[in-house]
Formats: C-alpha cells, sequence, structure tokens
C-alpha cells in the first residue's frame, strides 16, 4: 500500500480555494484493501502567509505517521491453480523389417539410359475420373491390431511400386493390382482368374512386396515341369532383383538347395518335391514363409501321393493358383483347402460351407467382367474341302473302319471308335499317300499374306509328326518348332527368337507342351490345324496370344474339313459350350466338363450291331440335354 | 558335397545374384520420414505418429490415448489449448517414444507446427492456395509433389529440408501418409487399443 503524504495550505490562499475545505487523510483514517488512492505532491515549501500571531505552527513540518491496521475477519479460499495433465498413454507398434534390393546390375555394354521405371504417366486427363489408389485392406481373419495396423498403414500399390523401380512392361490393371493386394494379405488364397488375366505377374508383384515388407523370407514356388522355364523367364521380368534358385539335377544337389540358407525363392517342379519331400522325417524338412502351387489343381485328389506330400510341407502362408479351380466337382477343392489350411486335415465339408470357404479365401475374375477393353479375339472356322486324294482316302477308311466296328458288335469298346476318329482325323491332316493337304494349302495362302505384313502366328495341333510334318512345308516362313520332343533347354531360345527374330513368322506348338503358360501377345494369328476334344484346352492354347498385353487382336482360324468327323466333333463341341454358357453364364464357362463322353463319340458314328433282321445302336445312350445332368 | 557347396556360392553369391540384396540395416544411404496426424474424436484428441522409409513403407507407428481437456483448461487456454495440446501434450510425447527418429516430421495442421520447439528435427506444414505465394521463399520449401511452410524461429532447418528434398521423388505424394495415419487411428480407437 503506497503511503501517501500531503501539502495543505493554511488560511486563504490568493487563488481563493479555501484551505479548510481540501479534505486530508488523516492518521487514523483507515485503509481499505484494494481502494483508491491518490499520490500527492510532497514538495514542501514557505507560503507567503499574512502575519496572524501564529505563524510558527505553520511553519513545523507536518507529522505524519503510519500504522498497520488489522484485518477485519479470516481470509477466505484464494483460488490458486497450476497447470497439470495426466500423463499420455500411448501405443505403438513396429513393423518388420524388410530386405531392400539393390537395383539390377547392367550387362556389359548396355546402354546408359536403359528404362527401369515403371512408364512415365499418363497425362491427366482432366476430365478422366481420377482412379481410386488400391489400398491393402487387412484380412478378415487378422484379429490383432498390430496385424490390421501392418496392413491399414502400407502404401498405396500404385506409389509404393513406383517407389520401388520396378520393371513394368505395362502399367498393371485396376483388377491386378486388387489381386496383388489381396495376395500381399492372404495367408491362405487360392488365386483362381481366368487364363491369360496375369495371375503369374499377380503372384510375383506380391511375393515382391512380401519380401521388402518382411513378412516372407523364404518361398517355395511348385509348378509342372515344363513350366519352369516360364516361371524363371517371369521373374526376370517382373523382379529381375530377386534371386531365384531352381532345385534341379541329381539326388544331392536337391539336397543341398533344400537346406541351403538365404535363398529367397526356390522354383521346383512337383516331382522333384515329393521325390525329396517323402524322403525327409518332419522334423528335418525345410520351412517355408510361403509356398506356393501353380496348377494347383494336380493336388485336387487328396488321396494321391502328391497330394498327401505337397500338404506335409512346413509353411507359414499358403497361395494356389489354378484357371479350373473345378475341373468336375465341386469336392476337387477339399484338397486345396486343406493345402491352404483353412479346413483340418480329411474334413468334409458340404457344398454350403464350400461355397462360403470359396467367397473368403477364393479370388476369381473372367476375361469377360474385368477385360472389357482388350483388343477383341475373332474366330475363323474355315470350313475346307479335302482334296480328292484326301476324300478317297477319308471315305475308304471310315466305310472300312465303320464296317469293322459294326462287325465286333457289343464288343467295340470307346478305344475302338477312338481309334477309328483319330485315323480319319490324320487323313483330314494330310493324305498319308500322296500328302496333298487340303488344310496346309489354305495354311501356306494365309501365311503368305500374314508373313507379307510382318504378323506372326502360332498353329497348334495334337500330333508331333503333323508339326514335324508340317515344318518342312513352311521353311519359307522361318517356322519354328515348339513341342514335348524339343529338349527343355532349348524350349527358352526357340520363343525368344520366335519374339524376336523378324523373318521367323510362324511357330508350330502341340497343345500338350505349348497351350499352357506361355505369353505369346504379340502374335496376331492362331491357327488350329486339328482340334482337341476339349474346346478348355483349344482356349488354352488360343489364350497364349489372345492375353494381358495384346495390342491387336487377334484372329482364330479353326481348319475344320467339309462333311468329316470334324465337322461332327465341332459340332457336338459346339453344342455343349452353347449349353453351358447358358446355364453357367458368360463369365465362367470354363468350369464346366466339355470334353467328350463316351456316349458323344459313339453318337459320331451311326454303328449298329445286327441282331437278326433287325439291328440295334451300339454303345452308351448319349446324354440327354439336360444341363442339371450335363 | 564340398564341391556343391562352391557351386551354390557361386550361384547365389556371385555378381547380379547374392549382392543383389541386402538388409535394411546396412544401408547407409536409409533416411526417414515422420507423418504427424491430430484428429478429434469424441473420445478427444488423439495423435498419431507413423514413421517409414524412403519409400513410404511403414516402419513404426506411435499412437496416443484420447486427451481430453477439462473446462477449467479450456477457460485458462484460451485459444492457445489446441497447439498446446497438439504440439506440447501429444507430438512431442510421441516423438519421444519413437524407437525409429526420423528426419523430418510432415504434418497437415498448422496447429502442430509448434511441435518444432519440442523436437530436433525440421517439421515442415502443407500449404495450401495462397499460403504458398504469401509466404517469403525462406520459409518455404518443396518435398516431392508439395509445397511446405517451415517454422518462423527455424529458418536454418531449410538447410537441413534440401538434403530431404533431393531425396524423394518430385511426383511423390507427401500427404497420402497422413490419409494412412487417419485410418489408422480410427483402427485403433475402434478396437479400443488405446482407450
Amino acid at each position: 500500500m503506497p503511503m501517501s503524504s500531503s501539502s495543505f495550505p493554511s488560511g486563504q490562499p490568493e487563488n481563493g480555494i479555501d484551505a479548510n475545505s481540501i479534505e486530508i487523510p488523516t492518521v487514523g483514517t483507515i485503509l481499505v484493501p484494494g481502494a483508491e488512492t491518490t499520490s500527492l505532491n510532497c514538495e514542501l515549501r514557505s507560503p507567503d502567509i499574512y502575519a496572524t500571531g501564529m505563524n510558527g505552527a505553520l511553519k513545523r513540518l507536518p507529522q505524519v505517521e503510519t500504522a498497520t491496521p488489522g484485518l477485519l475477519g479470516r481470509a477466505g479460499f484464494v483460488p490458486r491453480w497450476k497447470p497439470f495433465w495426466p500423463k499420455i498413454k500411448t501405443f505403438g507398434v513396429n513393423f518388420p523389417a524388410g530386405i531392400e534390393f539393390l537395383p539390377p546390375k547392367k550387362e556389359p555394354g548396355e546402354e546408359e539410359t536403359r528404362a527401369i521405371h515403371v512408364p512415365a504417366p499418363k497425362p491427366v486427363d482432366p476430365d478422366a475420373e481420377q482412379r481410386k489408389p488400391t489400398r491393402i485392406k487387412p484380412p478378415s481373419n487378422a484379429l490383432s491390431i498390430e496385424d490390421r495396423l501392418f496392413f491399414l498403414l502400407q502404401p498405396p500399390l500404385e506409389s509404393w511400386l513406383r517407389g520401388q523401380e520396378l520393371i513394368m512392361p505395362f502399367e498393371p490393371f485396376p483388377y491386378q493390382y486388387e489381386g496383388i493386394a489381396w495376395i500381399f494379405s492372404q495367408d491362405a488364397a487360392l488365386l483362381a482368374d481366368e487364363m491369360g488375366l496375369g495371375k503369374t505377374m499377380q503372384t510375383i508383384t506380391a511375393l515382391r512386396l512380401l519380401l521388402r515388407a518382411g513378412k516372407v523370407r523364404r518361398v517355395l514356388m511348385v509348378c509342372p515341369k515344363p513350366l519352369i522355364p516360364n516361371w524363371q523367364r517371369e521373374f526376370k521380368t517382373w523382379a529381375e532383383e530377386i534371386p531365384v534358385t531352381t532345385v534341379e539335377g541329381g539326388g544331392d544337389r536337391r539336397r543341398m538347395y533344400w537346406n541351403m540358407p538365404g535363398s529367397l525363392v526356390l522354383l521346383a517342379n512337383y516331382e522333384a518335391v515329393v521325390r525329396d519331400f517323402q524322403g525327409m522325417e518332419k522334423d528335418e524338412m525345410p520351412q517355408f514363409d510361403m509356398v506356393v502351387l501353380d496348377e494347383a489343381q494336380r493336388i485336387k485328389n487328396r488321396g494321391s501321393n502328391t497330394a498327401a506330400t505337397i500338404h506335409t510341407i512346413p509353411r507359414k502362408r499358403s497361395l494356389c493358383l489354378t484357371g479350373t479351380p473345378i475341373e468336375n466337382r465341386a469336392e476337387e477343392m477339399i484338397s486345396l483347402f486343406e493345402f491352404m489350411k483353412v479346413i483340418p486335415p480329411n474334413a468334409t465339408p458340404d457344398i454350403r460351407q464350400l461355397s462360403k470357404l470359396s467367397e473368403e479365401f477364393i479370388l476369381r475374375r473372367t476375361k469377360d467382367l474385368v477385360m472389357k477393353d482388350m483388343p477383341p479375339r475373332l474366330d475363323r472356322d474355315e470350313i475346307i474341302d479335302l482334296s480328292p486324294a484326301q476324300r478317297q482316302a477319308y471315305d475308304y477308311a471310315e466305310k472300312e473302319g465303320i464296317i469293322q466296328l459294326n462287325s465286333m458288335g457289343d464288343t467295340v469298346t470307346v478305344q475302338h471308335v477312338f481309334e477309328l476318329v483319330l485315323r480319319l482325323k490324320q487323313i483330314c491332316n494330310a493324305d498319308p499317300l500322296t500328302g496333298e493337304s487340303c488344310k496346309l494349302d489354305r495354311l501356306v495362302a494365309n501365311m503368305e499374306e500374314i508373313a507379307a505384313s510382318g504378323g506372326k502366328a502360332i498353329l497348334f495341333s495334337q500330333w508331333t509328326k503333323t508339326i514335324d510334318w508340317l515344318q518342312e512345308r513352311t521353311k519359307q516362313f522361318g517356322c519354328l518348332v515348339y513341342h514335348g520332343g524339343v529338349p527343355t533347354a532349348k524350349r527358352e531360345p526357340i520363343l525368344a527368337q520366335f519374339k524376336n527374330d523378324p523373318k521367323s513368322h510362324i511357330i508350330l506348338m502341340s497343345y500338350g507342351t505349348g497351350a499352357v503358360g506361355l505369353n505369346l501377345q504379340f502374335a496376331g494369328y492362331v491357327f488350329l490345324y486339328d482340334r482337341w476334344w476339349n474346346p478348355a484346352i483349344e482356349d488354352q492354347a488360343i489364350n497364349r496370344a489372345h492375353r494381358i498385353g495384346v495390342k491387336t487382336q487377334v484372329i482364330v482360324n479353326r481348319l475344320i474339313c467339309k462333311n468329316t468327323i470334324e465337322e461332327k466333333i465341332d459340332m457336338v463341341l459346339r453344342q455343349k459350350r452353347e449349353l453351358f454358357q447358358r446355364v453357367l453364364g458368360d463369365g465362367d464357362n470354363e468350369n464346366a466338363s466339355l470334353s467328350l463322353t463316351a456316349g458323344e463319340i459313339f453318337g459320331l458314328f451311326d454303328l449298329r450291331a445286327r441282331a437278326g433282321n433287325k439291328s440295334k445302336p451300339i454303345g452308351p445312350p448319349k446324354p440327354k440335354a439336360d444341363p442339371a445332368a450335363a | 558335397m564340398l564341391s556343391l557347396w562352391w557351386e551354390w556360392i557361386s550361384i547365389n553369391c556371385g555378381p547380379g545374384q547374392g549382392d543383389c540384396f541386402m538388409t535394411q540395416q546396412t544401408n547407409e544411404n536409409r533416411f526417414h520420414l515422420g507423418f504427424l496426424r491430430v484428429a478429434l474424436t469424441d473420445q478427444g484428441y488423439v495423435g498419431g505418429l507413423l514413421v517409414t522409409n524412403h519409400l513410404g513403407r511403414p516402419l513404426e507407428f506411435q499412437c496416443t490415448t484420447p486427451v481430453r481437456a477439462n473446462r477449467t483448461q479450456q477457460i485458462l487456454y484460451g485459444p492457445t489449448l489446441e497447439p498446446f495440446i497438439y504440439s506440447e501434450l501429444i507430438g512431442k510425447t510421441l516423438f519421444e517414444r519413437l524407437g525409429i527418429k526420423p528426419q523430418v516430421l510432415i504434418i497437415c495442421q498448422d496447429s502442430i507446427l509448434d511441435v518444432r520447439r519440442q523436437v530436433d528435427i525440421p517439421v515442415v506444414c502443407l500449404l495450401e492456395g495462397t499460403e504458398q505465394t504469401d509466404l517469403p521463399d525462406h520459409l518455404k520449401v518443396a518435398i516431392g509433389s508439395q509445397q511446405f511452410q517451415l517454422h518462423r524461429e527455424f529458418t536454418e532447418d531449410l538447410e537441413r529440408l534440401n538434403v530431404v528434398q533431393a531425396r524423394i521423388p518430385k511426383e511423390a505424394d507427401m500427404l497420402e501418409p497422413l490419409e494412412r495415419v487417419n485410418d489408422a487411428l480410427k483402427e485403433t480407437l475402434r478396437a479400443g487399443a488405446v482407450a
């Protein structure tokens, strides 16, 4: 509390103010805390005064005293506040350290400017709808928050792949991004995309991301033996930096591969895996973070040796790849589900349970549904008249064959009929005596046009002898041959030559060897020189060319000889295909078993056994045109 | 058998094979980015901090329990409440909890920018619209495809940020990881992991 002092005049000042009227605080004044106070000028001067006889008193300094007043009452509550915040709790999660790869080394003499990045993003069309980036979703069976956060916090695939300096021959399609994200997040998965939609690429890219994210460090890839070079090539294309070790050679060498630490991806065929794992004790089996089965329908029969052995491979994640998850019966999926560990061993789920499992663990897309913008496939049935020599040979063989079959009566089997069919089909390909061939004439005529325009064609036949015979007659088109008789080591160079050699316009393939797993989308023409029994196999063959990456339309020529067994087979197969399309829809017609039944093979000829004066049909009855029965 | 080992070594450890990959620990050029976000939810303020490698792959994630200010705190802190909660309470706590320290902290909320006073790494905040032109050059930096603002008191950060800037591709979207943080916060709240 500041102390105040005051000067106060006495008597009547010159300015006329009455000194007595000034209120002077007295010593006894009670100072109230917080009350307003006034500071007064305390300079003391000798005032001009009149002689009054009492001026001496005026000259004395005023006496000012201070005193501490006591409180009027007890002090009340004084609010006091100090900043205080409770300690914040946190929750944290660390993610596994992945593997980082160095960029692939350049070959000597390779151009410094070799592009290894994703193709530059196309200029953004402001009108075009911006596509949502593909985020990885936690799988429904991921229960722990750590697992769920791992998937949620992964970057969108588009930016992730771009950041990896990934060699991408072309930007993945949206459905492929979805497939990659799905494989990435699933511990058990069956990717059942229709052939040609890029199961291989999706698998390799997902593997690559899993390796980088530290989720897997050792992967076993099992595939049919003929597809080993294909996988090697695809890994080279899509993930050049990932070392792939092929398990091959003798027993000792293979054993070394199995036990060698540090191999990221082991590539092996079914036969080698079954042979080697059968001889191992449970505790000496190599452990894998992930096992991938290509053409997984190989283990559809769970009673088989292959399935039983494959099921025992120690693994954390399981991935099956197949374009035909069901070839004949829904039960075929049970073995695959058992491998994926989504059902207990030897379980027998009913169709309702299978359906539920399929929804959760199977991803299947068909070309019709996802590849609306793909160039079309144009099918052309070329109905050709047999040459005179072929016609003569054909009529004779058919007549004799039927007579022979009829004479066998009820002892005739489907094998007998089958042999006749094969014989007649071979005559349709070429007359065995003169070598005349209406199909060859048509092929050469077409090829001259294709070669002149710089195009490339694939020809399929079911016989290697036919292929070898054609090779001699199509040399002018730089003909190459690819069938089971060609050693495995020579197959890759043949495919490379077909792709790169501008003088090579045609490659002759067998359905058995060439129909599966090859990428020949640079070929714009496919010739089916003779027909396979099952249109699904023919589709597989055609899809070597008509697949992702195809730039132009693919023209498929089916060479069919008029008024022959080929026309009859074609008609039966066409009816069956139409029937299944009506029942199953356009999007999914390859699950149906489209092969000819015994009854249908018998039905190709009007075989009748004599019974006295009458005759009766030979062979099993034809199936009724009942979708359910089919 | 010995010859087979040598053969394997030559296959897998030869040029272009065995040395084509390396673990993250041996990569000397690595650097880490931090992405911090605070969200106001029904349960209070929650913060999440994601640390990624230079390719955006997650390495660590930390998040807080919900923080609520009581009425007294709201009155006494007034307009400084949110910056205080964002920076001093949540931002600082999360940063201290990190096992992997980032080289730069990226945010998109102005209120968090003051966290720079609490940490010893540059903090940059997204600039939007006209802010980009209004700010002097020494207070802004382009990282990836976006422009960011520096803290006014730490203009010397610009030099450190130039190093970061050079390592990140120009087309990189630096805001996308903040969306992931947002999703992760939702997930943790939904799962009750931080309740």
